[in-house]
C-alpha cells in the first residue's frame, strides 16, 4: 500500500511539473465530444438507428468518447515509461523495494485517478451542455467500466513498451494499432449498420466491448445478453493484459 | 556469522545472433562478509555491472547461486529489494522534480515519512555540497551534479547493503571527497557497501577486500592489504644486451616469469619474488654480453595492469 502510495505521489508531482499535459489528459475528451460530436449531431440530423432505436449522435458518441479518453490516457502513462527509461530512473525504480505487479498497478491507479476527475467532466458536459440523457443510477458503473479500461489498456499498452526500445517505434506503433482499433469498433457507428466482415472483426476488438458496455452504462443502449458477454470478454482481456505485462516488466532490464 | 552476499558459480550470458551466447560473467564465486566495503574491480566491459544487476534484481542470473542478506535473488526477489539501495551506473535522477522533490520520492519509496526524510536531509545536503540546487531541476545541471545527486540519494535511507556502481563517475574532486567520506561515515555505522571502480586508488582508499575481475573471471581476491603484497611481490626487470644468446633467452624463461618481452636484444620481464629478479640478474651478469639492467618494484596500479596483461596472455 506505502509503495502504491508512493507511486502515485511520485506521478503526481510529474504531472504537476507539466500543466500543459495535465491540460490536455482532462480536457481532450471533452472537446472531443464537444468539436467532433456536435459536427456529426448536426450533419447526421435524423439520428442513429440502433438496437431498434433512433438517438441523436451526441448520445451515441458519448461512449465512443469515453473508451478513446480510457484509450489515450493509457497511452499518456505507458509512454511515461519512454521518460522515465531515458532518465535512468526506470532502472532505478525497479530496485526499490517493491513488486513488478505493484509497480504497474501503482501508474494504473494514478492514471485512474485522473481519469476519474476526466470523466467527471466529459459527463458533466454531456448531461448539462448537450442534455444526452445519461443513466444517473448507473454513474458508479459507469466510472468502474472507465478504470477497468484504463487498466486493460494501460496493461496491453506497457507491454508493448516494455518490449519496444524506441519511442519513435512505440508511437508508430501504437498509432497504427490505435487507428484500426479505432474503425474497427463500435466507437464512431453503430454495427447493425455496417457490412457483415467488418461487423465480425470489430466484434473480436476489445475496444468494441468496452464502448459498448459505457454505451449501455450511459444511456442504456444495447442487449443485456451480448453486454454481458462483452463485459467478460473485457475483464478477461484485462487479466491477460496484466499478465503479460508483468512477464514483461520482469525482462525489461 | 551470515554473509551480506554470497555467490557461487555465477554465471550471465547474454543471447546472441547466430552466435554462440556471450558470456558475460564467468563462473565466479565471492563472499561479502557483513559491514565491509567491497571493492569490484576491473577495466571496462569485464563484467562488473552485470554482476551488480544480478545482486540487485534487475537481471537474473543464467546459473549458479546468489544470496543477498540471505535472501536468493530470483525467488526472493521483493526481500532482496528490501535489503538494498543501489547507484546504477547510468543517471537516474528524476530529471523534472527538484533536487528536494528527488530526496522526497526517493525516500518515500523506501518506506519513508515526509517528516523523516526532512530530519535527515540537513546532514545530506550539508555533505554534498546541495544547499544551493535543492530547488533546482536536474534537467538544468551538469551531469557531475546530477550524480551527485543520484548518489546522495543512497545515505538517506538506512538499508544494510549499498551498492555503487561507478558512483564517483563524472564528479570533480569536491564530491569524490565527499562521496568517499559519506560511504567511510557509512561502512563504521555497520553498513554493507559494495563498489565497483576501475580506479585503484579509490578502492585502495575505501575498501577491506577487493577481488579483481577480467573477462567475466576472478583474476584476484583477497583483502586490500593481500593484493597490495602482491604487489610489492612484482619485481619489474630491465635488460639490455649486446647480444642475446638464445640458451640464456631459454634460461630466463624457466623461471616462469609473469610477463617477458622481447624486443631485439632487449629483455623485460616481470617476476614474483627480488630472489628470483636477482638469480636473473646474476645469470645475466654472467654472459658477459649484459649492456645496461635496471630492478623495480612495481605499483599497485602496475599489478592490476600486469595481472589483466597476464590474463590476456594465458587466455591467447
Ligand atoms: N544486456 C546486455 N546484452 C548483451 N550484452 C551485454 C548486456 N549487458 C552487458 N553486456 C556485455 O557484457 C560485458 C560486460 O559488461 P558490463 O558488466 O557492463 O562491464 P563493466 O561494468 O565491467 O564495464 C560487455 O561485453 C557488455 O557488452
Ligand atoms: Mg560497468
Amino acid at each position: 500500500m506505502k509503495n502504491i502510495a508512493a507511486l502515485i505521489y511520485r506521478d503526481t508531482l510529474i504531472r504537476l511539473t507539466s500543466l500543459m499535459w495535465l491540460f490536455f489528459d482532462m480536457a481532450v475528451p471533452l472537446l472531443y465530444l464537444l468539436m467532433f460530436g456536435v459536427g456529426f449531431n448536426k450533419a447526421v440530423g435524423f439520428g442513429i438507428h440502433t438496437f431498434g432505436s433512433s438517438i441523436p449522435y451526441n448520445d451515441f458518441f458519448l461512449a465512443g468518447v469515453l473508451s478513446m479518453s480510457c484509450f489515450g490516457s493509457a497511452i499518456n502513462q505507458a509512454y511515461g515509461f519512454f521518460v522515465d527509461r531515458d532518465n535512468g530512473i526506470f532502472y532505478e525504480f525497479l530496485t526499490y523495494p517493491m513488486t513488478r505487479g505493484e509497480l504497474l498497478l501503482g501508474k494504473m491507479l494514478f492514471q485512474c485517478m485522473m481519469a476519474l476527475a476526466q470523466t467527471t467532466l466529459t459527463l458533466t458536459a454531456a448531461y448539462f451542455i448537450l442534455d444526452i440523457p445519461i443513466n444517473i443510477a448507473l454513474l458508479p458503473v459507469t466510472i468502474i467500466v472507465v478504470m477497468v479500461g484504463i487498466a486493460a489498456w494501460f496493461f496491453a499498452l506497457s507491454t508493448i513498451a516494455f518490449r519496444i526500445r524506441r519511442n519513435d517505434t512505440f508511437n508508430t506503433v501504437i498509432n497504427v494499432a490505435y487507428f484500426v482499433l479505432m474503425f474497427v469498433s463500435s466507437m464512431f457507428y453503430p454495427l447493425d449498420a455496417v457490412p457483415v466482415w467488418l461487423k465480425y472483426i470489430s466484434y473480436i476488438n476489445p475496444l468494441t466491448w468496452h464502448t459498448d458496455v459505457l454505451r449501455f452504462t450511459t444511456i442504456g443502449v444495447g442487449e443485456i445478453g451480448i453486454i454481458g458477454i462483452e463485459a467478460a470478454g473485457f475483464v478477461i482481456f484485462l487479466g491477460i493484459s496484466f499478465w503479460f505485462a508483468r512477464q514483461a516488466l520482469k525482462k525489461v532490464a | 556469522m551470515q554473509h551480506a552476499i554470497s555467490i557461487h558459480n555465477l554465471v550471465k550470458e547474454f543471447p546472441r545472433k547466430s552466435e554462440p551466447p556471450m558470456r558475460a560473467v564467468d563462473d565466479i564465486s565471492f563472499d561479502v562478509r557483513t559491514g565491509q566495503v567491497f571493492g569490484l574491480l576491473g577495466p571496462n566491459g569485464v563484467g562488473k555491472s552485470t554482476i551488480i544487476k544480478i545482486l540487485t534484481t534487475l537481471i537474473p542470473p543464467t546459473s549458479g547461486t546468489v544470496l543477498v542478506n540471505g535472501f536468493e535473488v530470483v525467488r526472493q526477489s521483493l526481500d532482496v529489494r528490501k535489503n538494498i539501495c543501489v547507484v546504477l551506473q547510468e543517471n537516474a535522477v528524476e530529471v523534472f522534480l527538484t533536487v528536494r522533490h528527488n530526496f522526497l520520492t526517493f525516500g518515500k519509496f523506501h518506506g519513508m515519512t515526509t517528516s523523516e526524510i526532512e530530519k535527515k536531509l540537513g546532514r545530506i545536503v550539508e555533505l554534498f555540497g546541495l544547499e544551493e540546487i535543492l530547488n533546482q531541476k536536474p534537467i538544468d545541471l551538469s551531469g557531475g551534479m546530477k550524480r551527485r545527486v543520484q548518489v546522495a540519494k543512497m545515505f538517506l535511507v538506512d538499508k544494510p547493503i549499498v551498492f555503487l556502481d561507478e558512483a564517483t563517475t563524472g564528479m570533480d574532486t569536491f564530491n569524490k571527497r565527499a562521496t568517499v567520506n559519506a560511504i567511510k561515515e557509512e561502512a563504521q555505522r555497520g553498513r554493507t557497501i559494495v563498489l565497483t571502480t576501475h580506479m585503484l586508488e579509490e578502492a585502495e582508499e575505501l575498501c577491506n577486500e577487493i577481488v579483481i575481475i577480467n573477462h567475466g573471471k576472478i583474476i584476484a581476491k583477497g583483502t586490500t592489504d593481500e593484493v597490495k603484497k602482491l604487489g610489492l611481490q612484482l619485481f619489474y626487470l630491465s635488460l639490455k644486451f649486446n647480444e642475446l644468446k638464445k640458451d640464456l633467452e631459454e634460461m630466463m624463461y624457466k623461471f616462469s616469469p609473469i610477463k617477458m618481452d622481447i624486443i631485439n636484444n632487449d629483455v623485460s620481464l616481470t617476476v614474483r619474488e627480488l630472489n628470483t629478479a636477482i638469480q636473473i640478474l646474476s645469470m645475466a651478469q654472467s654472459s658477459g654480453a649484459l649492456k645496461h639492467f635496471e630492478i623495480s618494484t612495481a605499483s599497485l596500479e602496475d599489478v592490476f595492469v600486469e595481472l589483466l596483461d597476464g590474463k590476456k596472455r594465458g587466455a591467447a
